[in-house]
């Protein structure tokens, strides 16, 4: 059994890395129903077993590519403690009746879950942030900014695309549409301490 | 520097594209610039953000077709099986204090009626008491007795056990001249010896020839040796019932000294319709039991036996027909010889204060050793 899960593990980190699409359907149709299990038998719905799953596995994802992932157990337990710990923090923070952390008695690797489940908060806010500021920002700013630092798109390109007279143009624009973008984001969001 | 020129030189810098000249002049001035070290890390965090905000998208919609996928799949495998529907405020409520609730409900009950039982209780208890017939037997204080040892101490007297006045006391009074005596049975249950003593100062010991538990009546004996006879006795015993209304009158000793009481027959028969008992309307004490009851002609009636707690003026006498009923059963080694009751009164017609004069030396306070 250890040796298969192990086995498991390494195909879909492996599918990962190649960016093999069946990789991530395998990792959720595995590992998704014991997390939806844990929070629906803590009073979470679906919905919320569904966004806490999703930034777990961000978070794995990210480090997979980054090649920064240690793992000293088997997938299924990271992403359990991860999901875990951060359903614990939501619903201590949502509930009336304890003010402080919730205590997590189970947790076998603490320390590096804690810091996966801040991560992965950070991770979210962040994203939520950009999601926001990006919006605010407008066309033709938004397409601007996505193009070249999301499609990586050359600036020549760029200034061909959106009929600017000259590479350096094209460049002013996209620094005021930057500065803008970061005066938003900055504004929703704040850098941890 | 302007803040685009930074701004190209970092994005330079990521991509790798410096210079070693400006990486060099980049990384001192972050080193000696704090304000500066913040921007470009401000910076850096942004476009590493705005970067990764591309790419999470593109990850975060492939993980909702996946949950998609899923669902689609799961769906029919487990309809909402463990599916919690999202409780209402009471709903929760109640989960939360359910066992609370339950808790206090059982207290709540058991104490209300407990309390209801203990309550009833209580009542039939206090009801029983206002109806409770009462032997009149009195217990000699104790402390009293110590306390007279101790303020008549007679080192001198080598009877010690004479100034012992016995743990119970009653009255009885005189059967025959010749040492036959009457009290009340529950006066002298459980007596090892017995001693009677009349206001004189008198004392004989006394022992015990017959007791009949039912009637309530015992038949006792002088034993003493210096006992010469109680002299002709000044009453007669009536074997006939007598009528409700009659003057009687009775001599204890609810205390150390003679006391007097009198009243009325109020009825012929006795607590819970005992026929061999009158009611009487005279103030009894304890210590009165034993005692005579007598008529106005000084006719003896009767034996106080007991009365009814809380009820006002109901006290109780054995009527005399059956102390006379247990003499003539007696077996004859009980009684050795017939016994010669006094048939001529010598009370009639006197007035009470003489009648009684007469009466108290036949009176006897019973003490009961044990």
């Amino acid at each position: 059994m250890i040796s298969k899960a192990l086995v498991t593990d390494a195909a879909i980190i492996e599918g990962i890395l190649l960016d093999d699409e069946t990789a991530l359907s395998r990792l959720y149709k595995l590992h998704f129903p014991m997390v939806l299990f844990f929070v629906q038998s803590n009073s979470g719905t679906e919905d919320d077993a569904k966004d806490i799953f999703q930034e777990a596995v961000i978070v794995f994802y990210e480090k997979v590519k980054a090649g920064q992932l240690e793992l000293h157990c088997q997938i299924k337990t990271y992403l359990y403690s991860i999901c875990r710990r951060l359903w614990l923090k939501k619903l201590s923070r949502s509930s009336r009746f304890s003010h402080g952390m919730v205590e997590d008695t189970e947790s076998e690797l603490t320390p590096q879950v804690e810091d996966e489940a801040e991560q992965a908060e950070q991770n979210e806010l962040k994203f939520e942030a950009m999601g926001n500021a990006l919006a605010q920002l407008g066309e033709p700013c938004k397409t601007l900014l996505e193009d070249f630092y999301i499609r990586s798109m050359g600036m020549p390109e760029i200034t061909e695309k959106f009929g600017y007279n000259n590479v350096d143009s094209a460049k002013n624009q996209k620094y005021k549409c930057l500065m803008r973008l970061k005066k938003l984001f900055f504004l929703d969001y704040q850098v941890p301490s | 520097m302007s803040d685009r020129e930074l701004l190209e030189l970092i994005e330079r810098y990521h991509q790798h594209q410096v210079t070693s000249d400006e990486r060099r002049m980049l990384q001192e001035r972050m080193a000696a610039d704090p304000v500066f070290a913040q921007r470009v890390r401000e910076m850096e965090l942004f476009t590493s953000t705005l970067q990764q905000h591309g790419r999470q998208k593109s990850l975060r919609e492939r993980l909702n077709q996946e949950h998609l996928a899923w669902k689609l799949e799961n769906q029919k495998a487990m309809p909402q099986a463990p599916v919690l529907k999202p409780r209402k405020p009471i709903q929760i409520f109640m989960r939360r204090y359910a066992a609370t609730m339950g808790v206090a409900a059982t207290v709540a009950i058991v104490t209300v009626f407990s309390s209801l039982l203990g309550m009833e209780m209580w009542r039939s208890a206090t009801k029983q008491q206002t109806a409770r017939y009462v032997e009149l037997r009195r217990e000699v204080d104790d402390l009293k007795r110590k306390q007279n040892a101790i303020l008549n101490p007679n080192p001198a007297t080598p009877k010690a056990s004479a100034t012992n006045p016995g743990q119970f006391s009653g009255t009885g009074f005189v059967l025959t001249s010749d040492g036959y005596f009457v009290t009340s049975y529950h006066v002298i249950e459980g007596a090892d010896s017995l001693m009677i003593e009349n206001k004189a100062g008198t004392k004989y010991k006394v022992e015990e020839i017959y007791s009949d538990q039912v009637r309530d009546l015992a038949l006792l004996r002088v034993i003493d040796t210096a006992f010469t006879g109680f002299g002709k006795l000044p009453y007669s015993f009536k074997k006939k019932e007598s009528d409700l209304g009659e003057r009687v009158f009775t001599l204890g000793y609810p205390r150390e000294d003679i006391v007097f009481g009198e009243g009325t027959l109020s009825s012929r028969s006795g607590v819970y319709g005992d026929t061999a008992s009158y009611q009487i309307s005279i103030p009894l004490n304890p210590g009165n039991s034993g005692g005579p009851l007598l008529d106005d002609r000084g006719n003896m009636i009767g034996v106080i036996s007991g009365k009814m707690l809380g009820v006002d003026g109901a006290a109780f006498a054995v009527k005399s027909a059956y102390l006379l009923s247990l003499l003539e059963q007696l077996p004859e080694h009980r009684l050795p010889q017939p016994i010669a009751l006094p048939k001529v009164n010598a009370l009639a017609g006197t007035s009470r204060p003489q009648q009684l004069k007469k009466l108290q030396d036949f009176v006897y306070m019973v003490k009961v050793y044990n």
